[in-house]
């Protein structure tokens, strides 16, 4: 099944790289461009989220730093876009660096809401202050080419997958982070340092954020608070690993790829109930929550497992039973 | 600027008195289910809602729609429950994570819902206690406290006393301590988790509702309020240590005189951003709130 899957992948690879070759209208590209944009959002979200189990409600935040850092630094300082990009990413690692400090000393619940208000001040830091343009937001320089746009996308999405499989699949580093969101008493008492590695966990979810932001806004051209920093960025991102199934990359894709399809469906066709995709995407969360806790992915994959290898059924219950006996009563009190 | 500063004292005061209880009913829903909602900002949104509208159409003083009020979205409360223990006691993937992930849903289509109902426009609640106020010139202080802010503190005192004792003396709050306690434990002693959960979340989002119909009548009601106060219970919970309920009441109090004294000295919409700093400097220097108290 693993072949397969890298065959499927190396299919998919292959087919959104000749695509632009193929397909010339720019609206296409556009959506398929942004459509690319959010499975790294997705997946970067799903670092501290699904595999550490420190859920980051304000993961926008960082997209919108990131975007906002290029933006300074392009119409501000005059750098050239290359020079800019790094800056973006590592200004989100910077401030997930300083942020997580005392935010992921919080228990779980604790760090989300910290997190969701770390990215509701972020957004009133970028209304008052004058450097960003304040709510008139900001313009950048108009660089018009819809393929150069698309590639880095693209290439940038691809090498944060690459990147984010071999260390959390691959490597050890994936296996220490699972063993903080089971038990994180646990994982100390196993000789890992907790606080070290949900901080490199977190710079990890924020740093391919940022670069996102930085394309982003050099891509769309205006930047404002709303746009980059409101909740629309964080919510979705929510949505879709949730939808998707955390902890796994696949997961998360698959979430953005049908979250992003469905709403560029509803937003063409009903653009006059925009507020209306609020409340499908709070829906969805609370549905996806009572009927496929594992996401699709991870109700996908269990099944065939199920079907094919039962004896591989044994471990996630004894997994979920360590969980539930390790997350509700110590929260209390 | 120094002559507003005891006005700023006083009305942050009588504000921060408000917040405790939401704040109270916020961290005891914790305790008892162990999940932190989300959606608290939008409860007392949806009740604020609730009484400007009962005002308009009856056209009687919001005030004495707050048991109305209570009764309704206990109700509410009361229904929804039930979803939520089902996700919280779920066995399949991460239910204490999945929780929270649940409420936050509902948070957002809550917001949306009142966004397509309400619009995006804000009023405050009319009221007979809005107009006047209470001169201090003669006792020597250049203060003068709106009486619609003073009954916001009687309220908050009556609900604070009522939940101490529904919470000392009775076997109620025997079986929501206890469930607070121990949930395992609770349960073989006798206590319908189920139940007792019902209600004190029902409590809680009565409790939330009727705060914001006063929330309205002092600042002003909007489709997007919520979020503030979302952040707000959370701020006051985790300053005053979690779970470490005596905390509650400094810690809302130090909230309330951050926003009056940013509203009157600095632009108000840095309150937020006010607040994080504080909760992001107390949470560094003593990661367990306030009083080092907490969990």
């Amino acid at each position: 099944m693993k072949n397969r899957g890298a065959t499927i992948l190396a299919i998919i690879g292959a087919a959104l790289l000749i695509l632009p070759l193929v397909v010339h209208d720019t609206f296409v590209l556009r959506v398929l461009t942004e459509g690319v944009m959010w499975i790294g959002l997705a997946i970067a979200f799903d670092v501290i989220a699904g595999y550490t189990g420190y859920l980051n409600f304000g993961h926008g935040a960082f997209f919108g730093i990131g975007a906002y850092t290029i933006g300074i630094l392009m119409m501000q300082a005059n750098l050239p876009f290359w020079a800019a990009l790094p800056a973006g990413g590592v200004a989100a690692a910077i401030v997930a660096l300083i942020a997580g400090i005392p935010t992921l000393r919080l228990k779980g619940a604790y760090f989300a809401i910290a997190t969701w208000a770390l990215s509701r001040a972020i957004q009133q830091l970028a209304l008052n202050v004058e450097f960003t343009g304040g709510p008139d937001g900001m313009r950048l320089e108009a660089f018009l080419n819809p393929q150069f746009f698309y590639y880095l996308m693209l290439i940038t999405v691809g090498a944060t997958f690459a990147i984010l499989w071999y260390l959390l699949e691959r490597a050890p580093f994936g296996l220490k982070l699972k063993a903080i969101r089971e038990d994180e008493e646990g994982a100390k008492a196993l000789g890992l340092n907790p606080t070290k590695l949900k901080m490199q966990s977190f710079i990890l979810s924020a740093l391919p954020t940022g670069i996102l932001g930085g394309i982003y806004a050099y891509w769309i051209t205006f930047i404002d608070p709303s746009s980059t920093l409101g909740d629309m960025v964080s919510d979705q991102a929510v949505v879709m690993v949730v939808f998707g199934g955390m902890g796994t990359l696949f997961g998360p894709a698959l979430g953005a790829i049908l979250i992003f399809a469905f709403k560029t469906i509803f937003w063409a066709y009903l653009s006059d109930f925009q507020l209306l995709y609020l409340i499908i995407l709070g829906a969805l969360i609370a549905i996806s929550v009572i009927f496929i806790p594992n996401g699709l992915w991870g109700t996908m994959v269990k099944r065939k497992a199920g079907a094919t290898r039962p004896e591989q059924n044994a471990e996630p219950a004894s997994e979920t039973a360590v969980l539930s006996a390790v997350a509700a009563p110590e929260e209390g009190n | 600027m120094m002559e507003l500063l005891p006005q700023a004292l006083t009305d942050g005061i009588l504000l921060g008195g408000i917040y405790i209880t939401i704040a109270i009913a916020f961290s005891l829903t914790y305790g008892v289910m162990h999940v932190i909602d989300f959606a608290v900002g939008e409860w007392i949104m949806f009740g604020a809602f609730t009484g400007y509208y009962l005002n308009k159409w009856t056209g009687l003083d919001p005030f004495l729609f707050l048991p109305v009020i209570f009764v309704l979205y206990f109700g509410v409360g009361y229904v929804i429950q039930p979803v939520i223990h089902r996700v919280l006691s779920g066995t399949k993937g991460n239910p204490f994570l999945m929780g929270l992930v649940f409420t936050f849903g509902l948070a957002i289509m809550f917001r949306g819902l009142a966004l397509t109902v309400f619009g995006f426009y804000s009023n405050s609640i009319p009221s007979a206690f809005s107009e006047g106020s209470f001169d201090l010139e003669p006792l020597g202080l250049a203060v003068t406290i709106p009486t619609v802010r003073l009954v916001g503190l009687a309220y908050a005192l009556a609900i604070t006393l009522i939940l101490h004792y529904l919470l000392k003396k009775t076997n109620f709050g025997l079986g929501v301590r206890a469930l607070a306690q121990h949930k395992d434990a609770a349960g073989l002693m006798g206590v319908n988790s189920k139940r007792t959960g019902s209600y004190v979340y029902g409590i809680y989002v009565g409790i939330s509702a009727m705060t914001g119909v006063l929330l309205g009548c002092i600042l002003s009601i909007g489709a997007q309020m919520g979020n503030e106060y979302t952040i707000f219970a959370f701020f006051v919970v985790v300053l005053a240590g979690m779970g470490y309920l005596a905390g509650v009441p400094w810690a809302a109090l130090l909230l309330g005189l951050v926003q009056s004294i940013f509203m009157i000295y600095f632009n108000p919409s840095h309150t937020l951003l006010a607040v994080f700093a504080i909760l992001y400097i107390i949470l560094l220097i003593s990661p367990r709130g306030l009083f080092g108290k907490g969990v």
